[in-house]
């Protein structure tokens, strides 16, 4: 029981982060690897602001929100836009976005340091008893908080006028630019929505684990396990592959020792690479991609 | 004196992982992030023979391209089914799974603790030992895969590598088994930098997981990248540049704490700047553009 709600909890970070991936991807059509230093950005500016500059947490953290936004669009900004200009493929933008998790991975090393950082207060809180499993204040905060925003995001991508625009978008941009959707702008508002949501996720993580410099890659690398194995092109897929992979690996802790999380993770991703490459919920799209 | 044969001797080994990662990345078209793992299979392979069965370093190099050449065709051949961005998700995920079982299956591989003691290589009763020696040993070891690669790619395999890159379907249109020869170069590749991690292993004595990590293959493209991808003298170009230039920061004064920070922002850097103004590199001929 314990290790399903375990499941549970990280499969909804997972979720989340896979999410914000998926928004992204879904707009450029190419893998943003810089999304997990965005990621590690928003709970290291929440550290800044709440600890470092001691403000109250009510401003702290939504302020690190948008710096990690900030962040995510200079990327889009500085780097991805004027590649596309010069009639970048997917696959250069994917080379840069690499160099690009490198270079900002160091740079969140060089300003705080490679050691563990908390922002817990210290004192160690008993779970809540739940059906015979342990839960803690802050797993319960993760789990409504993801379930709020998945609903959030829902209802804009499917009732909005601004979420029908990123539709199109994704479905066919060069249609969409014709019927006066501004591909620029929208793949910026993108790539805000999907870093707020690594923002909240990493903040609410370093709740419950505590943050490092690297922590970003593990996440970034589940983020895109759970993309691939939800549905490439579909974003509930995404929400749903990031609780697969979440349980599947607390799961596989009865098997298997705990160092093998992560090699389950990436044995569950080559397997749907192989034999269902566009996931559980994705559709083959009409237009091989050749 | 031996902090520059030092340097020359990384260059070296880093020559010939450029070199075999340009087979795959530059001549073939297919971006690989599992490179550091199959060099650390090569490290791996001759630390083990060396320590449990005390098999001479020159006997091991064999054994070490095969052990590696075999991996490599065991994951090519399912991996290399899948196209493009899949294909690269899909050797990062083998990369992280190499990792892990060098870190993990401690019976063999001792886990982070790594392998102590390897020793120095000996040829008819010469050890290598010197700097000078190793850096002999590693040329000529680079000059060997030069020559192997230099005819590999001037070959009619090496013309029906570059036409996958340009266009895998209308090659397979002229009957060639595209999968086959993507599946021989990637292998091959795997099996040669293998050559470069049993150096490595041999030349450091010790050898851990950290040294095979996923950043460790981003450094490895970016030397094919920003030295040129297509063209063997472009990762040449490419591992002196980014051999080099992190250590010239040291003497500019730089703290060693963020010294090996700024040695990962500067290739990273490179990659983006590169991708952005010349996706070919310094002297390459292809920019990762088809038609």
């Amino acid at each position: 029981m314990q290790f399903l709600l375990n499941g549970i909890i990280a499969g909804s970070i997972y979720s989340l982060i896979a999410l914000g991936f998926s928004v992204i991807y879904q707009t450029t059509r190419f893998f943003h690897f810089a999304h997990g230093a965005v990621y590690t950005f928003g709970c290291y500016f929440a550290y800044l602001f709440s600890v470092q500059l001691g403000l109250d947490r009510n401003i702290a953290f939504p302020l690190a929100c948008i710096a990690t936004m900030a962040t995510g669009s200079l990327c889009e900004l500085v780097v991805y836009n004027p590649m596309r200009k010069r009639n970048a493929t997917d696959l250069t933008l994917l080379i840069a976005s690499l160099g690009l998790y490198i270079v900002l991975q160091n740079i969140i090393s060089m300003i705080w340091g490679d050691d563990t950082k908390t922002m817990r207060t210290g004192e160690v809180v008993e779970g809540h008893p739940l059906f015979g499993a342990r839960v803690t204040d802050i797993q319960i905060i993760i789990f409504i908080t993801s379930i709020i925003l998945m609903v959030l995001l829902a209802f804009m991508m499917m009732k909005t006028k601004f979420g029908k625009s990123l539709r199109a978008l994704s479905n066919d941009a060069g249609l969409a630019r014709l019927s006066g959707i501004n591909s620029d702008r929208y793949i910026l508002y993108a790539f805000m929505i999907g870093s707020f949501l690594a923002a909240v996720a990493s903040i609410m993580i370093s709740f419950d684990t505590d943050m490092t410099p690297t922590m970003g890659f593990n996440a970034l690398v589940m983020g895109v396990i759970a993309v691939i194995v939800g549905g490439i092109n579909s974003l509930p897929g995404a929400a749903l592959g990031g609780l697969f992979i979440g349980l599947a690996q607390n799961l596989g802790v009865y098997w298997l020792p705990s160092k093998w999380q992560d090699t389950i993770a990436f044995g569950i991703l080559i397997l749907f690479l192989l034999f269902k490459p566009y996931g559980i919920l994705g559709k083959k799209p009409q237009k091989q991609l050749l | 004196m031996e902090y520059i044969l030092h340097i020359l001797i990384l260059i070296n080994i880093y020559i010939i992982v450029g070199m075999s990662l340009n087979l795959v990345s530059g001549y073939t078209g297919l971006i690989s992030l599992s490179h550091a793992g199959f060099y650390g299979i090569g490290a791996y392979t001759a630390a083990l023979l060396s320590l449990n069965f005390g098999v001479n370093f020159f006997v091991a190099i064999p054994a070490c391209i095969v052990v590696a050449m075999a991996i490599g065709a065991a994951i090519g051949f399912p991996a290399l089914r899948i196209r493009d961005d899949f294909f690269i998700i899909a050797t990062f995920g083998f990369q992280v799974i190499l990792f892990q079982v060098m870190n993990n299956w401690m019976e063999l591989t001792n886990g982070p603790l790594g392998l102590p003691g390897i020793p120095q290589p000996t040829l008819f009763g010469y050890t290598f030992s010197s700097h000078f020696d190793f850096w002999i040993l590693t040329a000529l070891f680079a000059i060997i895969v030069y020559v192997i690669l230099y005819r590999l790619t001037k070959s009619p395999f090496g013309n029906v590598l570059r036409s996958i890159r340009e266009d895998d379907l209308f090659t397979q249109s002229l009957g060639k088994n595209v999968n086959q020869y993507k599946v021989l170069s990637f292998s091959i590749a795997a099996g040669l930098s293998a050559i470069a991690g049993a150096l490595y292993a041999h030349y450091f004595t010790f050898i851990d997981p950290t040294s095979f990590t996923i950043p460790e293959s981003i450094f490895m493209l970016s030397i094919v990248i920003v030295g040129g991808s297509g063209r063997l003298s472009g990762s040449i170009i490419g591992a002196v540049l980014l051999v080099s230039i992190p250590e010239l920061l040291r003497f500019v004064g730089m703290p060693s704490s963020i010294a090996a920070n700024m040695r990962q922002i500067l290739y990273g850097g490179l990659l983006v700047l590169f991708m952005m103004f010349r996706p070919k590199g310094i002297y390459g001929e292809f920019g990762f553009r088809k038609q």
